[in-house]
């Protein structure tokens, strides 16, 4: 990082002479009065931002923990993919799920990578090249941001798509074509990928233009319903828009012209001057407090930490609905997913118990939005205790992840028809997997769940964490539908044996977390 | 009794040692300043004396506590400024304050009167209902030293008190520093401003390589003074090899 804002910075030194100590004439950069022009600069910032980006990776996760995680993401890939066709998956569907994952990354990303949000603004404060450098170069903040989109959809393409595609070696086996099928995947996926973080960026866009956010969340939902208002219709729109490869080549054509018009035109419409106004803001936290003293149910929030956890979410960008539209948005998915997994084998899984299991995945997103406005050191000022700090987010937790994932798990056994059973099991294994998810999630990634993507070895602890609960509950939800008793109180008991696991520890998290933070 | 007592005191991040051997001693009515350039062990040290970091070796006393087996009991006597600004939090300054209030256990009254007392002393009454994130940072900052004092510790550790604030309130603030130390309390200064430690401090130690090398009763030195002993004590080949010019704009 700091190399790229050395480069930066020395494009704006005084050229009183070419031949100044320390200055260098480079070429491919012109200047006219006080402005940069010409392609030479555009590259510049790239390779500046590009390097950023790698080295804001390779040494936050110590070089050769980030080195391997392409390496474990084409493991991982791979490894289910052939479980899945040994299991009698067709290829097609696999396929259809890569396409699925890479668009919900595409999505996060566009949210992450554009928003400049609060969440960005703590993260990277202004030390980011591509958030300081608009304030002190004269460059604006629209060409920055357009290049930043740029590079930050060919790094992931790279880095996280590219080793999703290698998975289709072990669907067609080896053969002359393989490198091709890679190529033409990989380019499927991350065609997918820049659609899907387009249109997060055009709905932020917008939003710089007062749209109001109720509005844009109803253009979505239509959308949405729209186009997936039957199980044939999502399957005609998967293939043509998530599965590029599988459609024709002018829609494929088509769909890379479209996301590169929304891209040209949202950063056309993006206001880079947007801002808002100075918030003010009654005396919530006495409220809170009060109300955490005096009513028997709200139990929490009369600990201050919890007050203040929920304070900070509650008025952050996106406000206290963003761990809704987390887990809405990963219903979404696997919704289609169930959906189209029908439509082609003919198999619908027990939604009680496939979606139950899923969506306390959402356990992980909540939990990164309840830390993402803080930093376990802002506390040691005070007295109390990290484990203190970690209490008071599972508290948090608890009050804002359960509602957040009941929505939807009730959206989608109404949808699907669950069975009573099927929906009661389903709701024991949600709890008791978010517990569970939760609990893993702090034990391993501490205060910073977000970083952790990124660290193969962190990653691959979560994963094996998640696929050990995961999987066999999800063979189960496909195989006995609807589920018998037996299955079913079976099926309980996992729930609420992984639930205590979790329990045991984030408990477990406070102490450890402490040690290693006190002895560094 | 002193206030605060360190003796060889050492700390290490891998090869790096950030403390080495530091000791000093802090006694009621004095305003100590903790003189060094950026990477004498400073903030290490403040850290250790907060018990947010378990030192390597030596022995820390502070208001009779012992932070590295007692954090809790340390940070419950003492005040503490920290170097880095706080993250950027969604309460308001009057949120803030009631938080830091509850989590210290003060009484609701008392903390409702510090709040006052404090906003009029720094002038942020106006901004008292403002959301964190949209204040200055100097507005910010006058915040963080309003929490460090709201429960008016026998002994208050500052980082670098007076950065971001205009010259007016720098000057009020170094003069309820000066009235709260005289007051039979203590206050650590932790800076690399020679200005500010000869303007304010009773006594300053001068921190190089991770231990106190010189101390020097500020009433007996001028600004100069105090600067040519920095000089002496810190990395001097280099910085009396520094052009005219430049020695001239530390002076200034």
């Amino acid at each position: 990082m700091s190399g790229a804002g050395t480069d930066a910075s020395r494009s704006t030194q005084p050229s009183k002479s070419s031949s100044a100590p320390g200055q260098r004439g480079r070429p491919g950069r012109q200047r006219v009065g006080s402005s940069f022009v010409g392609d030479g600069t555009n590259r510049l910032l790239f390779a500046a931002l590009l390097r950023e980006e790698w080295r804001l990776h390779t040494q936050l996760f110590g070089g050769g923990r980030f080195l391997t995680f392409p390496l474990l993401i084409a493991v991982l890939t791979a490894g289910a993919t052939v479980a899945l066709v040994e299991t009698g998956t067709a290829a097609s569907t696999v396929v259809f799920g890569l396409h699925v994952l890479a668009l919900g990354f595409g999505l996060y990303s566009g949210t992450a990578g554009f928003a400049g949000s609060s969440m960005l603004e703590n993260v990277f404060g202004g030390l980011s090249l591509v958030l300081g450098t608009a304030a002190t170069l004269p460059l604006s903040r629209r060409r920055l941001l357009g290049i930043f989109l740029v590079k930050d959809a060919l790094f992931y393409a790279v880095v996280f798509v590219l080793p999703m595609a290698t998975a289709a070696i072990p669907l067609e086996g080896v053969s002359a074509t393989t490198p091709v099928d890679i190529a033409t995947l990989w380019l499927s996926l991350s065609l997918v990928f820049a659609a899907g973080m387009t249109a997060t960026v055009a709905l932020i866009a917008l939003r710089t233009r007062g749209v109001p956010t109720w509005t844009l969340l109803t253009l979505v939902a239509a959308l949405a319903s729209g186009v997936l208002g039957s199980a044939s219709a999502t399957l005609a729109v998967a293939q043509t828009l998530v599965v590029p490869q599988s459609a024709s080549l002018p829609a494929g054509v088509g769909l890379a012209g479209a996301t590169a018009l929304v891209a040209a035109a949202s950063l056309a419409v993006y206001d880079p001057t947007y801002g808002k106004p100075t918030r003010t803001a009654v005396d919530q936290f006495a409220r809170l407090r009060r109300l955490g003293d005096t009513v028997p149910g709200a139990t929490g929030v009369n600990d201050p930490l919890v007050v203040k956890t929920l304070l900070d979410l509650s008025r952050s960008a996106g406000g206290v609905w963003k761990p809704f539209v987390s887990a809405g948005i990963l219903l979404a998915l696997v919704a289609a997913l169930v959906g189209v997994v029908h439509e082609i084998t003919g198999i619908e899984p027990a939604p009680g118990i496939f979606f139950g299991g899923v969506l306390g995945l959402s356990a992980f997103t909540t939990y990164n939005w309840l830390t993402q406005f803080d930093a376990l050191e802002s506390y040691l000022a005070y007295p109390v205790t990290i484990a203190d700090v970690f209490r008071a987010k599972r508290t948090a937790f608890v009050l804002v992840g359960t509602p957040a994932v009941a929505v939807p798990y009730l959206a989608a056994v109404l949808w699907f028809g669950a069975a009573l059973i099927d929906a009661l099991v389903g709701a024991v294994l949600l709890a008791g997997f978010g517990l569970y998810y939760y609990g893993l999630t702090v034990y391993i990634a501490g205060f910073d769940p977000n970083e952790f993507l990124f660290d193969s070895v962190r990653f691959g602890q979560f994963t094996v964490g998640v696929a050990v609960a995961l999987v066999p509950a999800l063979v189960a939800g496909f195989v006995v539908v609807p589920p018998t008793p037996e299955v079913a109180l079976t099926l309980a008991g996992v729930g609420i044996g992984f639930g205590a696991i979790g329990a045991v520890l984030s408990s477990r998290a406070g102490p450890k977390w402490d040690r290693q933070y006190r002895h560094q | 009794m002193g206030v605060l007592r360190v003796d060889e005191l050492r700390k290490s991040y891998g090869d790096v040692r950030a403390v080495d051997g530091m000791s000093f001693d802090v006694e009621h009515g004095e305003l100590f300043g903790f003189l060094g350039p950026n990477g004498a062990g400073k903030t290490t040290t403040i850290r250790s004396l907060t018990g947010q970091i378990v030192p390597d070796e030596g022995t820390i006393d502070v208001l009779g506590t012992d932070p590295t087996t007692a954090p809790i009991e340390t940070r419950t006597r003492v005040g503490i400024l920290p170097e880095q600004a706080t993250p950027p939090s969604f309460l308001t300054p009057e949120e803030y304050l009631e938080f830091v209030g509850d989590v210290r256990d003060l009484d609701e009254g008392a903390v409702a009167d510090g709040i006052d007392r404090w906003a009029e002393r720094l002038g942020f009454e106006s901004k008292l209902e403002t959301l964190h994130t949209d204040l200055s940072r100097g507005q910010q900052q006058k915040v963080m030293i309003s929490q460090a004092f709201l429960h008016e510790p026998e002994l208050v550790l500052i980082d670098e008190p007076l950065a971001n604030l205009d010259p007016l309130v720098q000057e009020q603030v170094k003069q309820f520093l000066t009235s709260y130390a005289a007051a039979d309390n203590a206050v650590f200064v932790s800076t690399h401003n020679i200005d500010v430690a000869a303007d304010i401090c009773t006594r300053v130690g001068i921190v190089a390589d991770g231990k106190i090398v010189a101390e020097r009763s500020v009433a007996d030195e001028t600004s100069d003074d105090l600067l040519e002993t920095f000089l002496d004590h810190v990395d001097d080949a280099n910085a009396r090899d520094l052009p005219s010019l430049e020695r001239d704009a530390i002076q200034t």
